[in-house]
């Protein structure tokens, strides 16, 4: 399996469509692996563990069916290998409990979904000169 | 002997059991109840046995049987007297009659502390009044009311012993004594009604009334006879005796009212004494014994009817109280509001007492039935009652003497019953009692009776025998104790309700909130919910945007469904804003405002391209609140002030603070459109927009955001305005 750039969790199709078209026009060498629910990416990240492959960046959706994005965000926080993989919530809500929570669990960063597609394509840019190049230089 | 010398001074203390007297018109002999020795005589033995008094002492009983002839020869007073004591009762024994010097007498024997009393009086009466006695009895207890009863009492006594005035005297409270029935020769002034003074019947005369039932005082005018006796230093008891002598007062006392013979009944209600029937004749008339006695079998006759017509009349009333207490409970339990259901019906607060008017202060309204004092009166009244008594129940009959004020409305008022009805000691029910301007007609004026005598007052009451009135005023009538026990049991019922009714309305509290919380929870999830459709609409649309085969009027529509995506995703922000500000808990802090303001600004001013206008910070006094919400308060008003002001040709917005008193007040002026006074009162309500601003973008929402965190705080939100001159909005934030 390859190795994903971004691991992204979304149940919304349309949403990860957007990601999909935004990534693209990004960058289209960005390798973006996408799962629907918190079961898929439980195993993908189990996968991750076994296989010895890290992406260099997870979102994850905070509403999703069943596991939730504050759920996979405690596990991936257990996984040894995982741990160090910045990960960033992604979600509809702009609720400073949430935030709040996010932060708390350990969450890198929060960010409450661009409105429209100009918005997210500007937020991928910052999101991607962030963890991509001046995140890594700094490591 | 007694040397007691007696006068209105002391006359409370004088002996009068022991009189080493008796009146002349019998003879008393005492035998020692071991040896049965002659130990007392009346000196008047001589005229009545011929032979000197004296001669008889200590001797043995059987020496007087010489003298007395009797009805069976054989039969000697000894025998009577071992018989009585066999038998302990000399009822049944005495009156026994026999003949002293061919003249009928009635030998009588009663005890005395170590002796027998045997007292010989003359047989006067030819005929047997025994059935005279059982038809009064029952006329007498004809009566239905206490007040027929004692007329019919004082009817039959007058019938059976003739004589020329008979009175009920009742005893009141404090002792006095009044006229309560009369019946009497026409030619007589009436008594009927006049009052006496507790002096008049001393306390140990009135002990010895309840002792011995009845008391003859046959002639005022005759002289004394002494008890002679060998024991000097130990006077004679003779409380159970009928021929005991009268205390010289009392002797001056019927004088003067000129009466010469007097006679009384006891009349005894549950163990004490209720009062007398007093008889009076303006002649000396003795009462033969077996009318005396029928007298007396009337007077307990009386007395056990006032017993029970006074526990019926009385059972009447607590009866009538408890169903009014019944009635009402029924009301509260029906009726949506406490005051209507104590007042608004047929049977009311007013029927709890025997009061005349009634006011109740209830949630801060008074209400009233019946007569009352004006509502300033009850309410200085009340603030009085609050600080003078610390009780659930106050009540005085005598109000104008303690409290001052309520002199001026005592007809009203001179008795009254305050309870309260609730912690707060507002709350509270009196009732009222007017006043009963009295008019008490004393018999003779206690005041003149002391007539001084050569340097001592001695005695002599009752001298001038007129009638003085006396009114009482400023008082009412008494309050009851089933009338203070109706109140108490009112109050528990009235409580109980009160409670019930608070725990009511906590409960709806309670759900309301709830409810309230459901709501902000509801808006809120639905809101969220819209904003991830709404956003996926927009982006496909800005995704077609970039579609090269779509034509310039495509384009067009597309920007039409992407500027109201915007549209309807600000108004979702805006009210998931709101129901943030009912859902999350705030955090109070020190906020600093010029900092925060200068955030806000720099925000609003690159949002609305407001370059142009003006903005003047006065003084930024720092707030106590919840930082994200005091921030969301002036991003709204700030917003509408930029919002509303922006078409002006010189636009311009102040911000400037004060403290005043416990609060710091912040006002965001403007010199824009301004806001209709006329809608003064919708301003802050949800999704309300004035007509002026129609062509302005708005949702209606964020004056109600900023109106519900300035409430969260406790705060204050206001505004003056004038249209097409400008707003100020004034919020103002505790210090504490």
């Amino acid at each position: 399996m390859k190795t994903p750039d971004i691991f992204y969790v979304e149940d919304d199709v349309d949403y990860a469509f957007f990601m999909q078209t935004a990534v693209q026009e990004l960058k289209d060498t960005i390798n973006l692996t996408i799962v629907e629910d918190g079961t898929e990416a439980l195993h993908s990240l189990q996968n991750f563990a076994e296989s010895k492959t890290k992406p260099k960046l997870i979102l994850l959706d905070l509403n999703l069916p069943g596991l939730s994005g504050l759920d996979l965000l405690k596990i991936i926080r257990d996984i040894p290998y995982l741990k160090s993989v910045p990960v960033i919530l992604f979600s509809t809500s702009d609720d400073p409990e949430d935030v709040q929570a996010s932060i708390e669990f350990g969450a890198n960063a929060y960010l409450t979904k661009p409105d429209g597609y100009d918005n997210l394509v500007k937020c991928l840019h910052s999101v991607h000169d962030f963890w991509f190049n001046q995140h890594l230089r700094l490591n | 002997m007694n040397k007691f010398s007696v006068d209105l001074t002391n006359c409370d203390k004088e002996p009068i059991h022991i009189p080493g007297k008796i009146q002349s018109h019998g003879l008393l002999i005492a035998v020692n109840k071991s040896d049965l020795n002659i130990s007392y005589i009346s000196d008047n033995a001589s005229l009545f046995l011929k032979a000197p008094a004296k001669n008889f002492l200590e001797k043995p009983l059987t020496s007087l049987n010489s003298f007395i002839k009797q009805q069976e020869a054989e039969f000697k007073i000894e025998d009577l007297l071992k018989l009585g004591v066999i038998k302990k009762t000399f009822d049944s024994i005495t009156p026994y009659p026999l003949v002293i010097n061919e003249n009928p007498f009635y030998l009588i024997i009663s005890p005395s502390e170590n002796d027998w009393l045997l007292e010989f009086e003359p047989v006067t009466l030819q005929y047997d009044i025994q059935s005279l006695i059982g038809r009064s009895a029952s006329s007498i207890l004809k009566g239905k009311s206490v007040s027929d009863l004692l007329k019919g009492a004082v009817v039959e006594v007058k019938k059976l012993i003739g004589y020329d005035r008979i009175m009920i005297y009742k005893f009141l409270d404090d002792g006095h004594g009044e006229v309560v029935a009369e019946e009497k020769e026409s030619d007589l002034a009436s008594f009927f009604g006049l009052h006496y003074p507790a002096s008049d019947i001393p306390k140990q005369a009135r002990e010895l009334y309840k002792l011995n039932l009845t008391r003859l005082i046959a002639d005022v005018n005759t002289v004394d006879s002494p008890i002679i006796t060998f024991k000097e230093y130990a006077p004679l008891d003779l409380t159970n005796g009928s021929l005991r002598a009268v205390s010289p007062i009392h002797i001056q006392y019927l004088k003067n009212m000129g009466v010469y013979s007097s006679f009384s009944i006891s009349l005894i209600v549950n163990n004490e004494l209720w009062g007398l029937i007093a008889c009076h004749n303006y002649s000396s008339k003795f009462i033969d014994y077996k009318a005396r006695e029928g007298s007396k079998l009337i007077g307990q006759i009386l007395s056990s009817a006032l017993e029970y017509r006074q526990e019926e009349e009385d059972s009447e009333v607590v009866e009538q109280f408890k169903d009014t207490a019944t009635i009402i409970t029924t009301h509260l339990n029906r009726d949506k509001y406490l005051v209507e259901a104590l007042t608004g019906h047929k049977r009311t607060l007013l029927d709890v007492t025997k009061g005349t008017g009634v006011a109740i202060i209830f949630e801060n309204v008074l209400k009233t039935i019946g007569n009352v004092p004006v509502e300033t009166d009850i309410l200085e009244l009340v603030a009085w009652l609050k600080i003078n008594s610390d009780e659930s129940i106050y009540y005085t009959h005598r109000l104008s003497e303690i409290f001052l004020p309520a002199k001026k409305y005592k007809s009203i008022a001179s008795g009254i019953l305050a309870c309260s009805i609730s912690k707060d000691p507002d709350e509270i029910i009196i009732w009222f009692k007017p006043e009963q301007l009295t008019t008490v007609n004393w018999a003779g004026n206690a005041d003149k009776s002391v007539i001084f005598d050569q340097g001592s007052a001695s005695l002599s009451p009752r001298k001038s025998f007129e009638i003085w009135a006396q009114i009482i005023s400023n008082t009412s009538e008494k309050w009851f104790p089933e009338e203070i026990t109706s109140v108490l049991r009112i109050r528990e019922i009235i409580v109980t309700f009160i409670n019930k009714k608070a725990n009511e309305i906590r409960l709806l509290n309670e759900k309301l909130q709830a409810a309230y919380e459901e709501l902000d929870t509801f808006s809120y999830t639905i809101s969220h919910d819209l904003k991830t459709p709404l956003t996926s609409i927009k982006t496909y649309a800005e995704l077609l945007l970039k579609n090269k085969s779509i034509d310039g009027n495509g384009n067009k529509m597309l920007e039409r469904i992407i500027s109201s995506a915007n549209k309807m995703n600000f108004l979702i922000r805006e009210i998931l804003n709101l129901a943030r500000v009912g859902r999350s808990e705030l955090t109070f802090e020190t906020v600093n405002m010029s900092s925060l303001l200068k955030d806000i600004n720099a925000e609003i001013w690159t949002a609305f391209k407001a370059d142009n206008i003006e903005l003047i910070l006065g003084q930024l006094l720092s707030l106590k609140g919840d930082k994200t919400m005091i921030a969301q308060v002036f991003t709204n008003l700030i917003s509408n002030a930029v919002k509303y002001s922006s078409m002006e040709d010189k636009p311009k917005i102040e911000i400037s603070s004060y403290t005043n008193g416990e609060e710091t007040i912040y006002a965001v002026s403007d010199n824009g459109i301004g806001i209709d006074n006329r809608y003064y009162d919708r301003v802050f309500e949800l999704f309300k927009r004035m007509d002026n601003v129609k062509d302005i973008d708005g949702t209606g929402v964020g004056l109600a955001i900023v109106k519900r965190i300035v409430e969260r705080h406790n705060g204050r939100v206001w505004f003056e305005s004038k249209l097409n001159a400008g707003s100020i909005f004034y919020v103002a934030f505790k210090n504490r």
